[in-house]
């Protein structure tokens, strides 16, 4: 063994507190050392030549540097020992500088110290084998994430040197904050001009593939070979036809906060980022499906139509409405409205009145005339028969129709409309308008046999081999029994049958008292209807408490404002009779007990509370069931559940046979609402259309389902932060008018009366755009070029690629969490970013300096710098860096706008160490910009006048300052991006103590990372100005060009190494290893594992693992640890 | 006499000698930093640079105590944090089994410790060295007993 060992002074970095001769002397006595040197610089050039001389002239062959840290010169040694003619791997290094003489003052201790670390150095080398790379191919592609100007720069840089690029950016557009600029500092040139020509570089670079609204979500491999998944958000657009014309943002109903403008403008929810955005294309800003469109059991586009009533466009509305729900009249009326129930705007105040609105639209048609028919295909051959005309019957009819099928409904009743015509009473829903809605389906061409009762399966397929398919909606009509001797008795009426009665004007007039039995709507509507047929007393009977009452809260409301008595937390026991004749009734009392299966809460009769009650009627409403007796009458029966529901072969597409029988409604679901009836029938009539197209029902089912499953559903509770829903203006819910209770008691007139146009508005501005997009359509209708797509789903593509460029810019801290100058309260009080758009030709203000709050020209500026900045309580102990210069540019901008304005500034120091700045900073003083050496403690408005006051100190001059300010701008720091953390973990790179990240040396390696082959530049690594960004954009950009020049990569080979005839093949290093590095193998018949040495990384988990020291990591095994361990003075 | 033992005491009691075992991404880095911030430190600890927390075997630990280490320390990355995505939850949960099982061969298991300190934590590897020296000078020497 032939040691070297070189001490370095490093100048007297280390000499100073390290007696370097002496270490070099001692080091002479360790086993195996045959030469020590010591040079003032190691790492210089004659340092190199001097070890490379020694390892020849002395022959040597192991080589011990005890310098700096390893992380800074480890390279350029093991190349100088390479060169000397050694496997670069026969060399270790002690690191005397960052961890010894740069912590210690005690110069014999830091000396015995060195002589320690040296010692240890030179055992481990000891050990240390020749280990030669492997080499690989490099994917010749490059990874930018983020598209401000570094990653513009870098892209273009790479792509230029005839590199392929994908540029990722998470926005629409790219061009980043600059894109934001009016000016750029020293030069005063304009922003845009500079950086447009640079974004439509890469918009147009045949070596640049462009993602925008993008985010790259992992990435695995390593440098040359790198795996990265990137989340494509949908745009909703087709860039490639989108002409920028502007037709979509002129309809679009929702207005939302521009975040290019800095909050100083809104945008339309179709808009584009900015006029030079690149792609050149609008873009479709949307959260997901509202909450009240995702809770209707009918897909209806709700914030859709709210927001279009909102603009006046109630045409357009209720074309939107029918293309989800032919029946906007009807369900404004009887829906259970779940979209009220999870109208997010509860959260802050009440939610929207929606059934109302809907109502409105509605009826603001009718008032018109006849509704319109909605836009028919051309006629197709195939048809269908559909069985009920309930809700879900007529809404396959309509939809069918439309498709340009010959649609026959078969009806047993004489008159059509299912439920919606028999057991809903005129005063919630009038006749006339169910005729009205009913119309439009006739008039749609759809052929209607009433009185037509399909007895049989023989009658079924019978049907269905005279038509294409069948579509069978025959509703839950028939009552239950309750069974406690109502049988045959007069008086007793079961609740169906008696709204049927009305309905089809065949009830008589009532008298006396009435008991209604039940819970939910029916027996609501039979107790209201009992009452206006004359009854003097109704009451009903319900088994739990009102909270657990099915019933629609305001139908419940209605009936206690008439008069109807509620007898809750009762059952009956038996029915009193004389003659076969109702006397009355015995109840028992009941309390609660826990919820069960369905979560409310079971009833428990208490012994001994009957007691009998006097009646003359009793109406039994307990609920219905499905009446399927015809489908297990005759041959070839249908299947049919223990609930008397229909069995269905597929529920996703309502497949009850696969020969063509469909179904849908209640007599699948059971006793439900009209909404959830209505769905069903638009999704029976999708499906009866791509099975009549001759489509496979699998495929049909997958497709339906993706269609379903792909829509980001919004909950109520998580579209808004805590602090939005405090933001939100309190506005009270409209008050809906009804007509008085006594007159309601007389007959059948509707009871709730529509809003008004006035009103409608006024409820409509209330909705807070949930999903920002509200599906409203009008832009895919305005747009002629056919290039909106709102069937685009978020992708997640794979991209191989051999370097990656981290260009992710950073943030500026808002200005609302600086309680001190108004907290964001103070309209006039802006951020420089604000100022910025203010000044800015494109602007919201045309680049007319007017204040935010009168829109008045300010002459009294004063800027505020390091707010947020150099401030350790707001734990931002740095400088932002370019804050000086830009309130210099900003003041003298201010000037030139406003001639006879006054600017003043409050600095901490004027830092502008950068060429032409000093004199840029003077360029401002003597365009009368007052500087004000100290800090602002405070911003107020002045009670009296209303003008705004800051307070500060003058430091200099000690002494309080005060300003009578017109417009306050705030320099507020430079913080790192929001996502940076998560971005790094992604990357398997660091960020530092302010969440900047991470680069591999500060000085020598400013744009590497500690994963090699990723690189950093720009403001995500420390805050900089954009020629600093430009040129470390660059700089990576001949980085990466470097690492592709090479057709090979060499692989570090201190990889794990497997002693085959030692391993057992016991796994396991296998489950240990992060990286999926270890594989099972045989070795002369046994088992044992290999390491796929491309994708180890060298951790060497798998040799603390292994049990019986088969696996070694090349340069870390345990012997080289435990000679260095050894190496430790006893 | 008795004065001169105990001036010997304290100088042993100075002389306490510490192993740290860091890994090479968070911890040595985080030393690395403390040194280019000029973090003045107790001279005691000597470093030995591991790829990762998780390469090491307890074996190491054993060794440094046998060769005469009066405490050994352990700094990796923080847990999630690991720059193998989850080494140094195998480290974890390695050292904490060890740290039960050195009192039966006579060690104080409050000479062994092991902590997390990231690339950025110059200031809270110094802590770590101060607070560690300090409790290795309260327990003293490692004397075979």
């Amino acid at each position: 063994m032939r040691i070297g060992v070189f001490i370095c002074y490093c100048g007297s970095n280390i000499a100073a507190n390290v007696d370097v001769e002496k270490v070099a002397e001692e080091a002479k006595k360790f086993p195996g050392v045959v030469f020590t040197q010591t040079n003032l610089y190691t790492c210089s050039e004659p340092g190199q030549l001097q070890i490379v001389k020694a390892v020849k002239e002395n022959n040597l062959n192991r080589v011990v540097v005890a310098s700096c840290s390893p992380q800074v010169h480890s390279r350029t040694f093991m190349r100088t020992v390479e060169s000397a003619g050694l496997n670069p791997y026969l060399f270790n290094m002690a690191n005397l500088r960052e961890q010894d003489s740069w912590i210690h003052e005690d110069r014999e201790k830091a000396t015995s110290k060195a002589i320690d670390l040296v010692r240890m150095s030179v055992s481990k080398v000891y050990r240390h084998t020749e280990l030669y790379p492997k080499y690989f191919d490099i994917k010749k592609k490059v990874l930018v994430i983020g598209g401000g100007i570094t990653g513009i720069q870098t892209a273009l840089d790479i792509a230029d040197g005839g590199r392929k690029v994908i540029l990722v950016e998470k926005e629409a557009s790219i061009g980043g904050k600059m894109a934001q600029l009016d000016k750029t500092f020293p030069t005063i040139d304009c922003s845009a001009c500079i950086l447009s020509p640079k974004m439509v570089d890469v918009g147009t670079h045949e070596n640049i593939e462009l993602l925008t609204n993008s985010e790259v979500v992992k990435l695995e491999g390593s440098v040359g070979n790198f795996e990265a998944t990137i989340k494509k958000k949908p745009r909703y657009i087709d860039i490639s036809k989108c002409t920028s014309c502007r037709d979509c943002e002129e309809v679009c109903p929702v207005t939302i906060d521009n975040n290019y403008e800095a909050g100083t403008a809104k945008r339309k929810a179709i808009s584009k980022m900015f006029a030079q955005a690149v792609p050149s294309a609008y873009n479709i800003f949307k959260r997901g499906k509202a909450p009240c469109s995702s809770s209707c059991p009918a897909d209806v586009s709700t914030q859709g139509y709210i927001a279009l009533i909102r603009e006046a466009k109630y045409v357009e509305a209720l074309k939107l409405h029918r293309e989800d729900n032919p029946f906007p009249s009807i369900c404004g009326r009887v829906c259970t409205h779940p979209c009220e129930t999870e109208c997010t705007r509860k959260l802050v105040d009440e939610p929207l009145a929606i059934m109302a609105l809907k109502r409105f639209i509605a009826d603001y048609e009718l008032k018109l005339g006849k509704i319109p028919l909605p836009h028919m295909e051309e006629k197709k051959p195939g048809k269908v028969a559909i069985v009920g005309s309930g809700p879900a019957g007529l809404t396959a009819a309509y939809y069918l129709a439309k498709e340009g099928y010959e649609v026959n409904i078969f009806e047993a009743m004489p008159e059509i409309g299912g439920m919606l015509r028999s057991e809903i009473p005129d005063y919630r829903l009038p006749q006339e308008i169910l005729d009205k809605e009913i119309d439009v389906i006739k008039r749609m061409g759809v052929n209607i046999k009433t009185n037509s009762k399909i007895k049989n399966t023989e009658k079924l397929w019978e049907l269905r081999e005279k038509h294409d398919a069948v579509f069978l909606a025959t509703g839950a009509h028939r009552d239950m029994d309750l069974n406690i001797g109502e049988k045959n008795i007069e008086g007793v009426l079961p609740g169906v049958k008696f709204l049927k009665d009305i309905s089809f004007k065949k009830a008589k007039k009532m008298k006396g008292k009435v008991g209604v039995i039940g819970g939910g709507n029916v027996a609501i509507d039979s107790a209201r209807s009992a009452l206006r047929l004359g009854a003097e007393e109704v009451t009903i009977f319900y088994r739990r408490s009102q909270k657990e009452m099915p019933a629609i809260e305001e139908e419940y409301e209605d009936a206690v404002e008439e008069g109807i008595k509620f007898d809750f937390l009762t059952s009956p026991v038996r029915v009193l009779e004389e003659d076969g004749k109702l006397k009355g009734a015995v109840f028992i009392r009941n309390k609660l007990g826990e919820p069960d299966s369905s979560g409310r809460r079971k009833f428990i009769p208490i012994e001994d509370s009957e007691f009998s009650c006097e009646l003359d009627w009793l109406i039994l409403a307990i609920g219905q069931r499905p009446d399927t007796d015809y489908l297990v009458t005759g041959d070839n029966k249908l299947k049919i559940t223990k609930w008397n529901s229909i069995e269905m072969e597929n529920e996703d597409i309502l497949l009850a046979d696969s020969m063509g029988i469909f179904a849908g409604g209640d007599m699948v679901t059971g006793p439900a609402t009209v909404t959830e009836a209505i769905g069903h029938g638009k999704i029976a009539a999708k499906a009866i259309d791509k099975y009549i197209a001759g489509q496979d029902l699998e495929k049909i089912a997958k497709d339906m389902a993706f269609e379903k499953d792909s829509v980001n559903k919004l909950k109520t509770e998580e579209v808004f932060s805590k602090k939005e829903l405090d933001s939100f203006k309190r506005k009270a819910r409209i008050k809906i008018e009804k007509i008085d209770p006594q007159r309601r008691r007389k007959n059948f007139e509707e009871t709730v009366k529509t809003i008004t146009e006035e009103e409608a508005k006024r409820e409509a501005e209330r909705c807070l755009n949930c999903g920002i997009c509200s599906e409203c359509k009008q832009c895919s209708t305005a747009c002629q070029a056919d290039a909106i797509d709102y069937n685009q789903r978020e992708e997640m593509l794979v991209k191989e690629v051999g370097a990656v460029a981290v260009t992710v810019g950073a943030e500026v801290l808002d200005s609302d969490v600086f309680g001190e100058y108004g907290g964001g309260e103070l309209e006039d009080v802006i951020t420089s970013l604000q100022y910025e758009r203010l000044m800015c030709a494109s602007g919201p203000t045309n680049g007319h300096i007017l204040r935010p709050s009168d829109k008045k020209e300010p002459k009294k500026i004063v800027f505020l710098s390091c707010v947020g900045s150099r401030d350790r309580s707001r734990g931002n102990e740095y400088c932002s860096g370019i804050c000086c210069m830009y309130i210099a540019k900003q003041s003298i901008l201010t000037k030139e706008h406003i001639p006879d304005s006054k600017s003043h500034v409050f600095y901490t120091d004027i830092r502008s160490p950068g060429k032409d700045y000093d004199e840029f900073i003077d360029r401002a003083k003597k365009y009368g910009t007052q500087y004000i050496r100290g800090r602002v403690s405070k911003i107020y408005r002045r009670e009296k006048d209303g003008k705004l006051i800051v307070n500060g100190i003058d430091t200099i001059l000690n002494e309080p300052v005060e300003i009578e300010a017109d417009l306050v701008v705030l320099a507020t720091a430079i913080v790192s991006n929001k996502n940076a953390g998560e971005l790094a973990k992604i990357l398997n790179i660091n960020t530092g103590p302010f969440g900047f990240f991470k680069e591999s040396h500060p000085k020598l390696r400013p744009v590497e990372t500690n994963t090699d082959g990723v690189y950093i530049a720009g403001t995500c690594q420390s805050p900089k100005d954009i020629p600093a960004s430009v040129a470390q954009g660059s700089a990576v950009a001949s980085k990466i060009l470097a690492l592709m020049s090479k057709d090979k990569l060499a692989s570090d080979p201190m990889v794990a190494k497997v002693d085959k005839i030692r391993c057992i093949g016991c796994n396991k290093c296998l489950t240990v290893c992060p990286f999926n590095a270890i594989e099972e193998s045989e070795f002369r018949g046994g088992k044992v594992v290999n390491v796929i040495e491309a994708v180890c990384k060298g951790c060497g988990l798998c040799e603390a693992t292994c049990p019986i020291d088969a696996i070694k990591l090349s340069g870390f095994s345990d012997e080289m640890i435990l000679e260095e361990i050894k190496a430790f003075p006893k | 006499m008795e004065k001169e033992n105990k001036v010997k005491e304290m100088e042993k009691e100075e002389d306490v000698k510490i192993i740290a075992f860091l890994c090479n991404w968070c911890s040595y880095a985080g030393a690395d930093a403390a040194g280019t911030a000029r973090l003045r430190q107790p001279e005691n600890i000597r470093i030995i640079r591991v790829p990762c927390s998780g390469r090491i075997n307890p074996l190491f630990i054993l060794k440094a105590f046998s060769s005469g280490a009066d405490g050994v320390l352990v700094s990796g990355c923080h847990p999630n944090d690991c720059h193998y995505t989850d080494g140094n939850f195998y480290a974890r949960r390695r050292l904490e089994a060890l740290k039960e099982y050195l009192p039966f061969i006579g060690i104080d298991k409050r000479r062994f410790s092991y902590q997390w300190v990231s690339a950025s934590e110059g200031q809270k590897w110094q802590s770590v060295v101060v607070n560690f020296v300090k409790r290795i000078k309260s327990i003293g020497k490692n004397e075979p007993k």
